[in-house]
């Protein structure tokens, strides 16, 4: 049964957000400009859910005549899901921008790259996944565009270095295989390495190309610099669909990687210590990505910054666990795909928040806004909670999904990564709870109020799908096991059970729900509450020296800090600048050293090339 | 063997882009250009010379086919008049830099430029 034909699934899905972000900039009226702006954004996710049992019937395929080329998309199970992901982010996200935003460009661009994100999940050739790919990157250029260029030059410049990869891999799959559409590059690849009509070096260079491509989308070390530029400095509703579903379409092209090309890059990189190669090389970009950025992130002392290093961290979980290279893998990568636009999309609203009502983003000036802000302080808890790797919240299940594939996968090494960007994770997450929520409030926060109501709204979306898929994660594992057609993930609604290990949510929430009845019975009428001043905070008993006051405000990590000194030393961003400015010196090197202003010289250029023109023979 | 007209011609040409690339006085770079322009005129002329034809005005006992080539010598016309008028041109600006800055030194002019 289906509530809407099939074939309007698709067009309604790509054009209404477009179409009312359009409209939302050309009315620009207060009132008309956010109804518009709300019907784009909440209409995704009504179509998908009404998709949804047509397509576990049966993939929705809709074709588009542009004329010069024929685009084509495909619902399926496996694009669904990635589609369902981006909308309930996007539903989410235009409650908040009701908020925080006043402009109709604001509006057109946001719903403008919701469209985009659609279609990269939706499309099934290679022209129409490349032009919305580059619409979703236009949109989110000019988002940060308005309120810095400098970060959105950034981010623009490797945009367009991973488009410029892609489209080189596209037309080198497309020369080969004469075929653009997905079904027939996968097969055509096939065909070209089981009669070993394809050289590996060919095949390589397409899987390097790729690489770049989505590793910049996605945030992947080295190449995420632009990312924790281009989510601080934008609005930061827009950030939730930002860090939380565009990041994604980065995911979604190395799962595209298996999907279309991995015959071919297997045969071509072969196998590494019982590994496929090629996924061996996705899972260690990974976990250094999830090291790196947990630890850059912990020292960060700006709420934004700090959030932008983590949700790098959290997409190297995701390109780690799809970089295993088994079921169980993909099964822990596509959880957390979810878990991460949820938790981290709740992150960037509660910021929105935060910044709206009292102007400031450094930990230094902020504190004791629980009191203040109670339902968005819950909200953050619950984010907290999610990202952190608490049960029982969706965070948690990913996670423990990652780690049961990374174990079983027998790879240690990147196993140990996981656990050692947690506990990262754990520091910058309590960090922000302290700081931000609890503790002494400075004086000139005393008059601040709670968030606006839509921004509730928007928060109230995406904490109820963390806490229903931690308590129940079966609902999502059983969706993973229809995309893979198999029972990747075994177990019932509130239970998971793999090869080496069941976790049973209900079980843990329960304890965790008698546990909390404890402690609260003994706060109660145990324990008498003492009034501790700010400043009493760890130093080990030691007295605090003036130069090692760390409050949990300010350098709380410092002694961190310090003792990674050496290895700050290398920063893959300073060794970007440093790169363009050899190459705006070199550049002025040349206009200087020809372009003197000298007549005499110029009389001597012409000279040489007509004597050099001559020599040839052309005169 | 290289014909005399079009070697001295030539080498006309290359004393004047001497003079153009290495003279550091404005008037002898003007000077220059002017020799390279009659080496270039030059040229064009002993392009269309015919051996022992006459000069190509249609008279009695001249015909089309005992004249050398009229082209380039209307050629040469047009040339010589506008070289005349880019020399003038170019003079008079001589004139004006050299009163507003009292040298023809181009490297001095440049220097005061700057």
């Amino acid at each position: 049964m289906s509530f809407i034909p099939a074939d309007y699934v698709i067009p309604l899905l790509l054009f209404v957000p477009a179409v009312s972000g359009v409209l939302a900039w050309a009315i620009n009226v207060k009132g008309i400009r956010e109804l518009l702006g709300l019907i784009g954004g909440i209409t995704p996710l009504a179509v998908i859910a009404l998709a949804y049992n047509t397509v576990l019937n049966g993939p929705i395929n809709y074709t588009l005549d542009a004329r010069v080329f024929t685009l084509t998309f495909h619902l399926s199970t496996l694009t669904w899901y990635f589609a369902a992901v981006a909308a309930l982010v996007a539903s989410a996200m235009v409650f908040g921008m009701v908020s925080t935003s006043g402009s109709g460009y604001d509006w057109m661009f946001t719903l403008m790259s919701v469209t985009g994100v659609l279609g990269v999940f939706v499309a099934n050739d290679f022209i129409a996944f490349f032009l919305f790919w580059e619409l979703m990157t236009f949109a989110s250029f000019m988002m940060v565009l308005k309120r810095n260029r400098h970060a959105s030059l950034k981010y623009f410049v490797l945009s367009i270095i991973g488009a410029y990869s892609m489209i080189l891999a596209i037309a080198m799959i497309y020369a080969k295989t004469g075929a653009l559409d997905f079904a027939g590059v996968r097969q055509g690849m096939y065909l070209l390495t089981a009669t070993h009509r394809i050289s590996n070096a060919y095949v390589d260079t397409i899987y390097v190309l790729f690489l770049v491509a989505f590793g910049v989308k996605a945030g992947v070390w080295p190449l995420h610099v632009w990312a924790p530029d281009a989510y601080s400095e934008t609005d930061q509703s827009y950030t939730t669909f930002f860090s939380g579903a565009l990041s994604k379409a980065g995911v979604y092209g190395f799962l595209l990687l298996y999907l279309l090309i991995g015959v071919s890059l297997y045969q071509a990189i072969g196998t590494f210590h019982g590994h496929i190669g090629f996924a061996y090389i996705m899972a260690w970009l990974g976990a250094i990505t999830v090291v790196v950025a947990s630890f850059l992130a912990v020292l960060q002392e700006d709420i934004r910054k700090l959030f932008a290093y983590s949700s790098i961290g959290q997409v190297g979980y995701i390109i780690l666990a799809f970089g295993l290279g088994t079921g169980l893998g993909f099964a822990g990568g596509l959880f957390h795909v979810l878990s991460h636009a949820v938790f981290k999309g709740l992150f960037w609203l509660v910021t929105a928040a935060i910044i709206l009502r009292t102007g400031k983003t450094e930990f230094k000036d902020l504190g004791g806004l629980a009191e203040k802000m109670p339902y968005t302080f819950a909200m953050a808890l619950i984010a907290v909670l999610s990202l952190a790797g608490i049960p029982p919240m969706a965070g948690f299940a990913s996670k423990w999904l990652i780690y049961e594939a990374a174990i079983s996968a027998h790879m240690p090494l990147v196993a140990g990564a996981i656990f050692l960007g947690s506990a990262l994770a754990f520091a910058y997450v309590v960090r922000f709870l302290y700081a931000v929520w609890f503790g002494q409030r400075p004086s000139d926060l005393e008059d601040v109020q709670e968030a606006p109501l839509p921004l509730l709204v928007g928060m109230t979306i995406l904490a109820i799908p963390n806490i229903v898929f931690g308590i129940a994660p079966g609902l999502v594992a059983n969706y993973i096991n229809k995309i893979f057609e198999t029972d990747i993930v075994g177990g019932n609604y509130y239970k998971l059970t793999t090869p080496s290990g069941t976790y049973n949510a209900l079980t843990v929430t329960l304890l965790l729900i008698v546990g909390l009845a404890i402690a609260g019975l003994v706060y109660l009428y145990g324990a008498r509450a003492r009034k501790i001043p700010v400043t009493d905070t760890y130093q080990s008993g030691n007295p605090v020296t003036n130069e090692f006051n760390l409050t949990i405000r300010k350098n709380f990590y410092l002694p961190l800090k310090e003792a990674l000194g050496s290895w700050l030393k290398v920063s893959f961003d300073r060794f970007y600048e440093r790169l363009a400015n050899l190459f705006e010196d070199f550049g002025d090197w040349l206009r200087e050293g020809f372009y003197n202003g000298n007549v005499q010289s110029y009389a001597w250029y012409l000279a040489i090339i007509l004597l050099v023109l001559a020599l040839w023979g052309v005169l | 063997m290289i014909s005399v007209y079009y070697f001295g011609a030539i080498s006309l040409v290359l004393i004047g882009l001497y003079a153009v690339l290495v003279k550091k006085n404005l008037l002898k770079i003007l000077i220059g250009l002017d020799i390279m322009e009659s080496g270039v005129n030059l040229l064009i002329v002993s392009i269309g010379y015919i051996n022992g034809k006459s000069a190509p005005i249609l008279s009695e006992g001249i015909g089309p086919s005992q004249a050398v080539d009229p082209i380039p010598q209307a050629l040469v016309l047009t040339a010589i008049v506008i070289g005349v008028a880019t020399t003038a041109l170019a003079l008079s600006a001589a004139i004006i830099v050299y009163e507003k800055y009292g040298t023809l030194n181009i490297e001095e002019i440049r220097r005061l430029r700057g």
